[in-house]
């Protein structure tokens, strides 16, 4: 186990859980467990704590999910070029600690690190969606509340995620993750159906910023070793930090990764640039008032976050772009979070649909 | 009495007097020493107001982080001390100071923002014709505004958008990204 804890707390429904009995067979002999009646207890803000989110990520609570695990990807909007992807909640919050996230202000009440026993009833979930839609395909990801495979060796939701979704050609699942936790991945054959993506930041990003997270080069080895064992893999350039020797930095981090995997075996690179509300970035702040990344020249956007003023992200995001397409002009790259306006200034074309994208990276 | 204690007085009793939110001024009295003194003499010197030394205060604290610098040796710069020195009113001075501030925390996009407004000064447009640059850069959206009193006047200043077409192109292409910011990134 890469990341330590303070404490479980299981919840009495999930005490018979899969889950439960396989957390607590691996956990270190050191951890305390304790039985509550109601999970949610230990998931909100702790009283007189100075911060309640960083606390929330030293105890892992498991409880039964009252609410649906599917969902639209919670970055999507009308005003975005959007991917289309779709979002299973698995677990919420993270053992690591990046200054940037957007956790820190979207979970700012419901900090604790829960992981839920009743995940298999996602899968009903799943396929259902699948009936309602039967010529469609859906990418689908676990990634976005939570990284997807941290304490995957804890838990071994990986291995039921792979086998379920090896098994259905119209969906592909997407695990997104800062980790080198993938030794429950090695051991199974994903089928073609499971792509690992993985964030990239340069050195001085992760130095500065993504707390206990695995460092790029690991990161790198990680993604290598998943193809190897027959997973397509995928980066992500997001958040894009526009610091001083920022481009020079961000292309250095690409060829590092092309010498380690070749283009044309990367199903697709993202890019996204740093972009937090005023809420985020007062919560990145308080939490990391050090970090120099957290004071760019971010300035207020049309959509109310604060982001790197347009010519500096745009001409960092060309500057990326080009560089990936001289390597492979095939590999897809796209924005997140961004307007079509500004894809269109980068890549030269129009935006494509939300979901002919999706489509299209789903088959990468 | 020490000099150190003689300076905290001063803050507290300038926070008093301006009512400054206490959490500004714990944070300002967590500063170095050399720091926090060298602030309210700032503060007192240009006769700042609350929300002035507030805007301050934080353009120095990002400034120093950004540049791993002291808030003193901020102060100290050249250019900084020629405002804090200079003769002229102290509000012009506080005003004065807090663009200078907001130029070095942010100094490509001035560079950015310098560059742009040349270009359009560059085209000499007439009175009526108004080049209107997103705020702050933040966005790639250019707005042409033309105000024109008759016919004739608004055929003119559609003639003369006409002849600088290309500028205005080329200005609308900088405010998206493309050119004006090499080797500086």
């Amino acid at each position: 186990m890469r990341f330590s804890l303070d404490a479980i707390h299981i919840e009495g429904s999930a005490r018979t859980s899969v889950l439960a009995r396989r957390v607590v067979a691996a956990l270190p002999p050191q951890v305390p467990i304790d039985y509550v009646t109601d999970g949610r207890e230990f998931t909100r803000p702790a009283a007189n704590a100075g911060d309640s989110f960083g606390m929330g990520k030293r105890e892992m609570t498991i409880l039964r999910r009252r609410s649906p695990f599917l969902m639209a990807c919670p970055a999507g909007s009308s005003e975005f070029a959007c991917c289309g992807y779709l979002v299973l909640t698995l677990a919420s919050n993270c053992p690591m600690d990046c200054g940037y996230c957007f956790l820190q202000e979207y979970l700012a009440d419901n900090p604790g690190f829960q992981i839920y026993a009743n995940y298999s009833d996602a899968f009903e979930e799943l396929e259902r969606l699948r009936r309602k839609s039967p010529a469609r395909g859906f990418r689908v990801g676990t990634g976005e509340l939570a990284d997807s495979l941290a304490f995957d060796s804890l838990t071994g939701i990986s291995r039921d995620l792979v086998e379920y979704f090896g098994d259905r050609e119209d969906l592909t699942l997407e695990l997104k993750t800062k980790t080198d936790e993938i030794e429950n991945l090695v051991a199974i054959d994903p089928k073609g159906r499971t792509l690992v993506s993985w964030t990239l930041s340069p050195d001085r990003v992760f130095r500065s910023t993504e707390h206990r997270t695995a460092s790029p080069a690991e990161r790198i080895v990680a993604a290598r070793r998943v193809l190897e064992a027959g997973y397509r893999v995928a980066f992500h350039l997001d958040p894009i930090i526009a610091y001083e020797g920022a481009e020079r930095d961000y292309l250095e981090l690409i060829e590092n990764l092309f010498d380690a995997i070749a283009p044309d075996r990367i199903g697709f690179i993202s890019m996204g640039g740093l972009r937090m509300t005023p809420g985020l970035k007062a919560a990145a702040r308080r939490r990391f008032p050090n970090d120099p990344m957290l004071v760019g020249e971010d300035v207020l956007a049309e959509d109310g976050r604060y982001r790197t003023f347009m010519p500096l992200r745009t001409k960092l995001y060309a500057a990326l772009s080009a560089r990936i397409k001289q390597a492979d002009a095939k590999l897809q790259t796209y924005l997140c979070m961004e307007s079509p306006s500004v894809h269109r200034r980068v890549f030269g074309e129009t935006a494509p649909l939300p979901s002919a994208l999706g489509a299209r990276l789903a088959q990468s | 009495m020490s000099v150190i204690a003689a300076d905290d007085d001063a803050i507290r009793r300038w926070a008093t007097a301006r009512h400054l939110p206490d959490a500004h001024l714990v944070r300002w009295l967590a500063l170095a020493q050399a720091d926090r003194a060298t602030l309210v003499h700032m503060a007192e010197a240009l006769r700042l107001r609350t929300g002035q030394l507030v805007t301050a205060f934080e353009l120095l604290e990002e400034i120093a982080l950004r540049e791993r610098v002291s808030i003193e040796a901020i102060l100290s710069r050249t250019e900084v001390r020629r405002i804090l020195d200079g003769a002229g009113s102290a509000p012009g001075r506080a005003h004065e100071l807090i663009e200078m501030l907001r130029v070095i925390r942010f100094p490509r996009l001035r560079r950015m923002a310098d560059l742009l407004a040349a270009e359009v000064a560059a085209l000499r447009l007439p009175g009526g014709i108004k080049v209107v640059l997103p705020k702050d850069l933040s966005s790639d959206e250019v707005k042409i505004e033309i105000c024109a009193r008759g016919g004739a006047d608004l055929q003119s200043l559609i003639d003369a958008l006409a002849r600088v077409q290309a500028g205005l192109g080329r200005i609308a292409d900088l405010a998206g990204g493309a050119g004006g910011l090499e080797d500086e990134i």
